[in-house]
C-alpha cells in the first residue's frame, strides 16, 4: 500500500499558537453527534460560508502546539465531514497528534507553514521526499517525517485496520 | 553518553537492546491500566473479540481495571456499563477495582507504582506513576494495541530534564510548581518527551506532591513524566511493588533535550485563568474574582496535604452562604486517614460537601456549573465546558486557595489564613 500524496487547497490558517481545536465546532456544539449537523456548526465562527466555499481534499493550516488543551474528535470528524483531508501544522500536540492519527487523519507537522501559505494557495505534501510545495507560490518546505507505525496508521486509515494489517503480517 | 530512565526502562522492554530517543520500538507493557468509560473500554471489549478473535487476553494480571468514572452511577446506562466492566474482569481474569478512588492514585497505592517499571493507559494522567520512577504512558485509543497484542508500537522519547532548587514557601503547593514550570519553559516545551524533574528543591516536595506534578505533565506537551527513585519514594514503593524489576535512574551524563533550571524561593502562589491551561499567572496579581464554587479534589490533587491545609484554613470558619464548597478525597485510603486525623469532620463543620471519591467532580458530571458561574479548582484542566456550562469559568488553584476562597466567595490569597 501507498500513501497517497495529499493535495488540496489551505482553506483556513489557525495562527494562534495552542490553539484547541473545539473551537472548530464550539464547545457548546461538542456532544452533537449527528455528522451532517456538526459539519453544519464547523468553522461558523470564522467563515459563516466555510462549508459552502471548501472542495474535497482541501487542507487545514496550523501555527505550533496545534491540539493543545483537551482535544475531542468531533471537531475534524466534522472538517473530514465537510471533504477536509487533513492538517498542516508548525507542530502538534501529542494528545491531539496520536488521536488524530489513530482516527487515520493525515498530519504534516511542518516548520514555518503558517508564513509560506495565503488562503487559497493550493498545496500538495508529497510523502516521500517529506516536502510540503506550495503549487500557487512555486515554493517548498521540509516536513518531519512520520514514524513508520504512524504512517502505516495514517496508510491503512486508522488504528484498527492498521493493527489488523499488523497481526495479519505476525 | 548516559542514559535517561527512559531509555533504561524502554530498553528492558523492548527486548534488553540499548535503545535510544528516537528509536521505534515494540515495548512490552508492565502494565496496561483502564478506568471503564464509554467509547473506550466497551469498544476495546467489543474489537478484542469481534475484530481480533481474541478472547482472553495474555497474562491478566498485566491489567488493572478502575471503576472510577461514574461514580456513584446517575442513569441505567451508566450502571450497564459498570456491569459489562465487572462481567469482563470476572471472565479474563483481570483486577477490577471499584469504588476504591480516582484509579491513577489508587494505582500508585496498590504499587502499580513500581520504580523502573513500563505503564500504559489511555488517558495522560497515569504520568503521576512517575513520581515513583515508573514510565507511565496515556496511549489515547491506541491502548487498543495493549489489549490485541503483547507489544505496542513506540518512539522513544527525548527527555527534557527540570532541575528545581530552593524551598517553598508557606501557602504554595505542588501544583503551583507545576503551573510555574508551565509558565517559565511554555506549553509545548516538552512536546512528545519525557520531562524529568529532579534537583535538590524535589527533596522538599512530598510524595504527594511529586504525583501532582508529574501527573498533569501533559499541559507541557510531555508523553509523561519521571523523577528518579530517592530514598522517600523508595519506602512507599519497596512494600508495595507488583512486579520484580529494578529500579532505575538517569545516568548523570545522559543526553537531554533541554535542561531547565527552575529556583521554587520566590514562587507565590499560581492561579491558571480559563479558557486553557497555560494561561498561569500569579494569583495575588487577580485577587476579588467572584466564584460560586469550589472543587478541591482529582487526580491532581485531594491527598492528605490538600485536605490538610484546606482544614486548617477552614478550622473554626465558615464556608460563605451560598458558596458550593465540594471536598472529595482521591481516595478511599486518603479518605480514611483524613477522617482518622479529625479533617473531615473539620472540612464539614465549615460547611464543605464531602463524598467518597470520585471522578465525576472533575470532568462537570456532578456539581454542574451553569452559564455565568464561575469556579476556583483543583481539577485537572480548565478548559470551557469541562465542569459545566461551555460559558461558566474555571480558576485553577492550589487546595489552600480553594478554602479561602470559600471563606470570601471571591478569589483571595491563602497566605494571610495561614
Amino acid at each position: 500500500m501507498v500513501l497517497a500524496n495529499l493535495k488540496g487547497r489551505v482553506a483556513w490558517i489557525f495562527e494562534e499558537e495552542n490553539f484547541d481545536v473545539d473551537l472548530i465546532v464550539g464547545v457548546k456544539n461538542i456532544k452533537i453527534t449527528d455528522l451532517a449537523e456538526l459539519s453544519k456548526a464547523a468553522m461558523e465562527s470564522y467563515d459563516p460560508e466555510f462549508a459552502a466555499k471548501v472542495r474535497p481534499g482541501d487542507l487545514i493550516v496550523g501555527a505550533g502546539n496545534f491540539g493543545y488543551g483537551h482535544p475531542h474528535y468531533p471537531p475534524l470528524r466534522a472538517l473530514a465531514h465537510l471533504g477536509l483531508r487533513g492538517v498542516i501544522a508548525e507542530s502538534f500536540s501529542p494528545g491531539f497528534w496520536r488521536g488524530e492519527i489513530s482516527m487515520g487523519t493525515p498530519l504534516v507537522s511542518c516548520p514555518g507553514i503558517v508564513a509560506g501559505v495565503n488562503r487559497w494557495d493550493e498545496v500538495d505534501v508529497d510523502w516521500d521526499a517529506g516536502i510540503v510545495r506550495n503549487l500557487t507560490q512555486g515554493t517548498m518546505l521540509a516536513f518531519e517525517p512520520l514514524s513508520s507505525a504512524d504512517r502505516l496508521m495514517v496508510e491503512t486509515g486508522g488504528l484498527l485496520p492498521y493493527l489488523k494489517a499488523q497481526m495479519q503480517t505476525a | 553518553m548516559g542514559r535517561t530512565l527512559a531509555e533504561k526502562i524502554l530498553s528492558r522492554v523492548s527486548g534488553g537492546a540499548d535503545v535510544r530517543a528516537g528509536d521505534e520500538v515494540m515495548a512490552r507493557p508492565d502494565f496496561v491500566i483502564v478506568y471503564d468509560f464509554p467509547g473506550y473500554t466497551d469498544v476495546i471489549f467489543r474489537q478484542m473479540k469481534e475484530d481480533f478473535g481474541i478472547e482472553r487476553v495474555n497474562d491478566p494480571s498485566r491489567y488493572a481495571v478502575f471503576i472510577d468514572h461514574m461514580v456513584p452511577t446517575a442513569t441505567p446506562k451508566e450502571e450497564e456499563l459498570h456491569i459489562q466492566t465487572r462481567n469482563w474482569c470476572a471472565e479474563q481474569g483481570v483486577p477490577l477495582y471499584e469504588r476504591r478512588g480516582i484509579g491513577h492514585q489508587v494505582s500508585a497505592e496498590l504499587g502499580y507504582a513500581t520504580p523502573g517499571a513500563f505503564a500504559v493507559h489511555f488517558d495522560g494522567h497515569i504520568s503521576q506513576l512517575g513520581a515513583y520512577g515508573t514510565l507511565a504512558i496515556g496511549l489515547r485509543r491506541n491502548i487498543l494495541e495493549a489489549f490485541v497484542r503483547e507489544h505496542v508500537s513506540l518512539k522513544v522519547p527525548h527527555t527534557t530534564r527540570i532541575n528545581l532548587t530552593g524551598m517553598l514557601r508557606k501557602g504554595v503547593m505542588a501544583r503551583d510548581v507545576f503551573h510555574h514550570i508551565v509558565r517559565v519553559i511554555g506549553p509545548s516545551a516538552c512536546r512528545f518527551q519525557v520531562m524529568e524533574v529532579g534537583g535538590p528543591g524535589l527533596d522538599h516536595i512530598s510524595l504527594e506532591g511529586r504525583q501532582t506534578i508529574c501527573g498533569l505533565a501533559m499541559f507541557t506537551g510531555a508523553v509523561t513524566a519521571v523523577m528518579n527513585p530517592d530514598a522517600t519514594s523508595l519506602a512507599y514503593t519497596d512494600p508495595r511493588n507488583r512486579i520484580a524489576t529494578p529500579a532505575v535512574c538517569s545516568d548523570p551524563d545522559a543526553e537531554y533535550a533541554a535542561v531547565h533550571t527552575i529556583d521554587l524561593t520566590d514562587l507565590e502562589p499560581i492561579i491558571v485563568l480559563p479558557p486553557n491551561p497555560a494561561n498561569t499567572r500569579n494569583l495575588s496579581e487577580h485577587l476579588g474574582i467572584e466564584v460560586q464554587s469550589g472543587y478541591l479534589g482529582s487526580c491532581a490533587s485531594g491527598r492528605l496535604e490538600d485536605l490538610r491545609i484546606a482544614a486548617q484554613i477552614l478550622k473554626g470558619r465558615r464556608v460563605k452562604d451560598g458558596f458550593s464548597l465540594h471536598v472529595i478525597p482521591t481516595s478511599q485510603d486518603i479518605m480514611a486517614k483524613a477522617a482518622s486525623e479529625g479533617l473531615i469532620s473539620t472540612l464539614v463543620e465549615a460547611g464543605a460537601f464531602t463524598s467518597s471519591p470520585s471522578c465525576d467532580y472533575c470532568f462537570g458530571r456532578i456539581a454542574t456549573m451553569t452559564a455565568g458561574q464561575k469556579a476556583v479548582s483543583t481539577g485537572t484542566l480548565n478548559v470551557p465546558g469541562r465542569m459545566g456550562s461551555p460559558d461558566s469559568q474555571i480558576f485553577l488553584v492550589n487546595a489552600a486557595a480553594v478554602a479561602a476562597a470559600a471563606i470570601e466567595g471571591k478569589i483571595t490569597d491563602p497566605r494571610k489564613y495561614l
